[in-house]
């Protein structure tokens, strides 16, 4: 097992899921997958933090669910970006973008 | 609607999120097995990656919970465990809070009793006071004749009912010893206009109210228990009064205390008695009960029209007449409105000062907590929500303050009406739910006061500020807020303290002033009579003397006298007089101040005679109709002689009383005497002519000068009074001194209680200053050491904070001292013998708050000099 496993903030968790969400409808399951394999195991998301912050999400109007069936044939529940949510992600990455530059400018410049 | 969609979904969400969780668990063992794990295998490897799905629902559900409910229960938890982490921290701010917000309830208690309740009687809003003025000889008799107060019954279109009532005190003879029972005789219509039914028994009947008729007595609640230990028996048994059995009828319920609070009886006036029919008879105090919906306006409007009407048809007695109407409650409270207002604007002054104090506390505190605020703020918490949750502990720490509050406002609450004595209204008092609503719109007010510049202040940095910051080196902003907060408490306080400064000098300058009589050693009391007995005025004047000379015969007894007001106690009985002979000045009105005494007043209050001789009292006609008095004997005081004769010897002049129909005889002035603060001590003497009639009423004030002690008299005195007057009672016995003291009960009570405000408010600025500049004391420890380390003296450390600290203390002076201009120019009229900008007062103010900052400054100071720099760098 690689030593080197980050877990996640809560504010990055929201981003990362609505980023995701951003790609298509996709279960919760599949969310955690994509998360692990995006970032190449290095980030792992515990189920204890997905699920209340999918609901959040969703109860914030970022997130839109219903039900379909999975490749499997299975009943799963389906999340999608609203348009509210597209706005909020589009404000997130940004924010993201300014503090990781700024930090690592400060990484760069002050060693 | 976000609630209800938020409460219905409840039961679908537990069983979607089921399926949702189970889904993920499938999914997970389905890709165990396909790494090639038994089914059973891949199934437990997947429920325990996918880790405790009880907490998982817990938290999704909490998403949903209603928002407020969970909130405002976590916040209350959070704040709990707030309170107890910092327990002196806790009791500080309660203890404070307790004291701020009890004192404000307690005052508001008394406030709500007094003036914003209607009157304890039903629809008291209706209830208005019915006066008859002529408004052309400023005469102070107001009560109404009773043919008029039937016209007015009659003839009127906005009340529902006119009644009136006079009290006199009774002797009742049933026991061993007279007693005295204290009764209104009342017109037909009185229950009618209280709206009040008696609780046993019924009111009067038309028979008891015809002349001639049985009669009957109405009890009250307090008789009932006090002599029939309130046994239903009473109705029907008899009281003996003057000479007539009165049956007793019916029982007042306990809280039907009118016209006083100690009255025992009502009994019935026959309208149509012949003594009843003049209508220059001036008996009735009245009250009526509007029509609902009439304004007293509409009222007043009504009667002035009814009032002409009268005028016409009798121009000879009703045509000057005027009616005066206003509501009940306004001349039941009169004065007292003012000063509790006054106090009650105090009281939240000092509740201000509490609010200020813990607002600084809870800054100082929330610099501390920076991290905790930091990392809630990195967890994703919203700024609202860390508001809200420092505001959740605020309002805990002020409900707690409340609570204990309201256990003060009840201490507080008796203690106030032990002071303010026979204040109208004050058995009203009472702590009920009407308080606690009120404390607790004082803890949400308190909260959002002390509360939110804290909350807002330690949120306002954003995330990278503050896990950037080294909280020991910015304090600058917020140090300049805290010691504004301090500041104000400072200034606050000072006002307060000259306001109670300026009232105890002027209260000390009351028991300063000589008031021109000697009110040491004497003993008041009352005798019981009826106004029957004025239809025999010589009969009453014989029967006064007879009761003057055999208390003057009793050995300790230096003198007696009569009188119908005390003296030194307001009275307000000024009116015009007019001169018979010429005038020095002509056209110049004559409002002088009329006082009824016997003639040997004077020698027993030790009022000197400057010019002339001493009155002698007139033998009154036995038939008062029928004139023949003569002329009377008056006396005028110094400052009579000097405003309206100067120049002249007075004596000999005759001065003439108004009067309506009634042209009552000129007095003679005999004598001039000194100068007596008659009208209390508090108003400089105003020009007054003494009427000398030993009998102004049947009930005077006998005043009665003692070598001893005079209440040690009081038993031999009852008993000669029993000798010679075995139908009477004695009642009301009290020394002067402590009579002139009850009438500036009101004073006092202002005086003691701003006092008390005043020296709280003191001590919660010198807690705010102390506390402030220790924070800050604590928080640069570290430049003290090193600025220690490299050499800085301790003394100049010491006086570095010393000064801030009074810098303060200077600027909340001179913002105080304007403060202290308005506040004091509100007292103004409730000062006597100090003016409200007295210089040695405020200077005084000033430099107790100085001395008093400058110990609370010291001994952080002192703390700050003290610090070991080695410690100190050690630490770091």
């Amino acid at each position: 097992m690689p030593t080197e496993k980050s877990d996640l903030l809560q504010g990055t968790l929201d981003m990362l899921i609505l980023k995701i969400v951003a790609l298509g409808p996709v279960h919760g399951y599949g969310i955690s997958l994509r998360i692990r394999q995006i970032s190449k195991e290095m980030l792992r998301v515990q189920q204890g933090s997905l699920y209340p912050a999918l609901h959040r999400l969703e109860k914030r109007g970022w997130l839109e669910s219903d039900w379909g069936e999975s490749d499997n044939g299975r009943q799963a529940k389906f999340y999608r970006l609203s348009a509210k949510g597209r706005r909020q992600l589009g404000k997130e990455e940004s924010n993201w973008h300014r503090l990781a530059g700024a930090v690592s400018q400060i990484l760069e410049t002050a060693s | 609607m976000g609630w209800r969609k938020g409460l219905f979904r409840k039961r679908p969400l537990d069983q979607q999120l089921d399926s949702e969780l189970r889904f993920h668990i499938d999914e997970l063992t389905e890709a165990n097995i396909a790494l090639g794990f038994s089914p059973e295998e891949a199934r437990r490897r997947a429920v325990l990656e996918f880790g405790g799905q009880q907490q998982i629902r817990e938290e999704v559900q909490d998403v949903y919970r209603l928002p407020l409910v969970e909130s405002a229960l976590a916040n209350l938890k959070s704040a709990l465990r707030f309170m107890r982490k910092s327990p002196a921290f806790s009791i500080t701010v309660v203890a404070t809070l307790a004291l701020g917000i009890g004192a404000n309830s307690a005052v508001f208690s008394a406030l709500d009793a007094v003036i914003l309740r209607p009157l304890p009687f039903p629809d008291a809003d209706q209830l208005v006071r019915l006066d008859q003025i002529n408004p052309k000889v400023r005469s102070p008799e107001t009560q109404v004749a009773p043919v008029r107060l039937e016209d007015w019954n009659r003839m009127n279109s906005t009340f529902q009912a006119i009644a009136g009532y006079y009290t006199q005190d009774e002797s009742e003879t049933s026991g061993t010893f007279p007693e005295k029972v204290t009764m209104a005789a009342v017109t037909p219509r009185f229950l009618q206009v209280w709206g009040v039914a008696p609780a046993l028994g019924r009111g009067f009947n038309p028979d008891e109210e015809r002349f001639g008729g049985p009669d009957a007595v109405i009890i009250s609640d307090r008789y009932w228990r006090g002599h029939f230990g309130a046994n239903p028996d009473a109705l029907g048994k008899k009281l003996h009064m003057g000479g007539y059995s009165y049956t007793i009828v019916g029982i007042m319920p306990a809280s039907f205390l009118f016209p006083e609070r100690d009255v025992d009886a009502w009994s019935a006036v026959p309208m149509n008695a012949p003594y009843a029919q003049s209508r220059d008879s001036a008996w009735f105090i009245t009250v009526g009960r509007l029509k609902p919906c009439v304004t007293v306006q509409q009222a007043q409007a009504n009667l002035t029209t009814v009032q002409a009407q009268l005028g016409e048809q009798y121009p000879k007695t009703d045509g000057e007449l005027a009616v005066y109407v206003q509501p009940l409650k306004d001349t039941i409270v009169g004065d007292v409105r003012g000063s509790l207002w006054f106090l009650f604007g105090s009281v939240s002054l000092l509740l201000v000062i509490g609010c200020t104090n813990v607002a600084a506390l809870l800054l100082a505190r929330a610099t501390q907590r920076q991290h905790e605020i930091a990392i809630r703020f990195s967890l994703g918490a919203s700024r609202t929500a860390v508001v809200i949750q420092l505001l959740a502990e605020a309002f805990v720490l002020a409900l707690t303050g409340a609570a204990f509050g309201l256990a003060v406002a009840g201490g507080a609450s008796r203690a106030f009406r032990a002071l303010a004595g026979n204040l109208p209204r004050i058995e009203e008092i009472r702590l009920d739910w009407r308080i606690v609503l009120y404390s607790l719109v004082c803890t949400v007010v308190v909260t959002l006061l002390c509360g939110l510049l804290p909350a807002l202040r330690a949120t306002r940095r954003n995330l990278s500020g503050s896990m950037a910051q080294a909280n020991r080196t910015q304090v600058s902003t917020r140090s300049r807020l805290q010691w504004l907060l301090v500041g104000v408490q400072v200034s606050l306080a000072v006002a307060l303290l000259a306001g109670a400064g300026l009232l105890l000098r002027s209260f000390q300058a009351l028991g300063k002033v000589s008031p021109g009589f000697e009110a040491g050693h004497i003993l008041t009391l009352h005798i019981s009579g009826g106004w029957g007995e004025t239809a025999d005025m010589r009969a009453l004047a014989q029967r006064i003397d007879r009761t003057l000379d055999a208390l003057g015969t009793v050995p300790g007894v230096e003198a007696t006298a009569t009188s119908a007001n005390p003296p030194g106690v307001p009275a307000e009985y000024e009116t015009e007089h007019t001169f018979i002979e010429g005038q020095t000045e002509p056209g110049r009105k004559v409002h002088v101040e009329s006082r009824f005494v016997s003639a040997s007043y004077f020698f027993t209050m030790q009022i000197p005679l400057l010019a002339g001789e001493l009155c002698r009292e007139p033998t009154p006609p036995s038939d008062p109709k029928g004139g023949g008095w003569g002329s009377l004997n008056v006396m005028v005081n110094r400052s009579f002689a000097n405003t309206y004769l100067p120049g002249a010897t007075p004596i000999g002049y005759h001065v003439q009383l108004p009067g309506g129909n009634f042209i009552p005889p000129p007095g003679e002035i005999r004598g001039v005497v000194g100068d007596a603060r008659e009208q209390g001590l508090n108003h400089a003497p105003v020009p007054t002519v003494y009427w000398c009639v030993n009998d102004p009423d049947p009930d005077p004030y006998y005043l009665i000068r003692t070598q001893a002690e005079p209440m040690t008299m009081a038993q031999t005195l009852r008993r000669k009074i029993h000798e010679i007057e075995p139908a009477r009672s004695v009642f009301d016995i009290m020394p002067l001194d402590e009579r002139l003291g009850e009438a500036f009960v009101d004073t006092r009570l202002r005086t003691v209680l701003l006092s008390f405000f005043a020296v709280t408010a003191v001590s919660l600025a010198c807690l705010g200053l102390y506390g402030t500049l220790s924070y800050f004391v604590n928080v640069r420890r570290r430049e003290v050491g090193l600025r220690l380390a490299l050499g800085a003296a301790r003394g100049q450390v010491l006086r570095q904070f010393l000064l801030e600290g009074l810098g303060v203390a200077v600027l909340g002076c001179v913002c105080g001292l304007a403060l202290a201009v308005a506040f004091t120019r509100v007292l103004a009229g409730m000062l006597s013998g100090v003016s409200p900008s007295d210089a040695t007062t405020l200077v005084g103010v000033v430099l107790l708050i100085l001395t008093v900052a400058a110990g609370a400054s010291l001994l952080p100071a002192a703390r700050a000099a003290r610090v070991d720099p080695m410690q100190v760098l050690r630490e770091e």
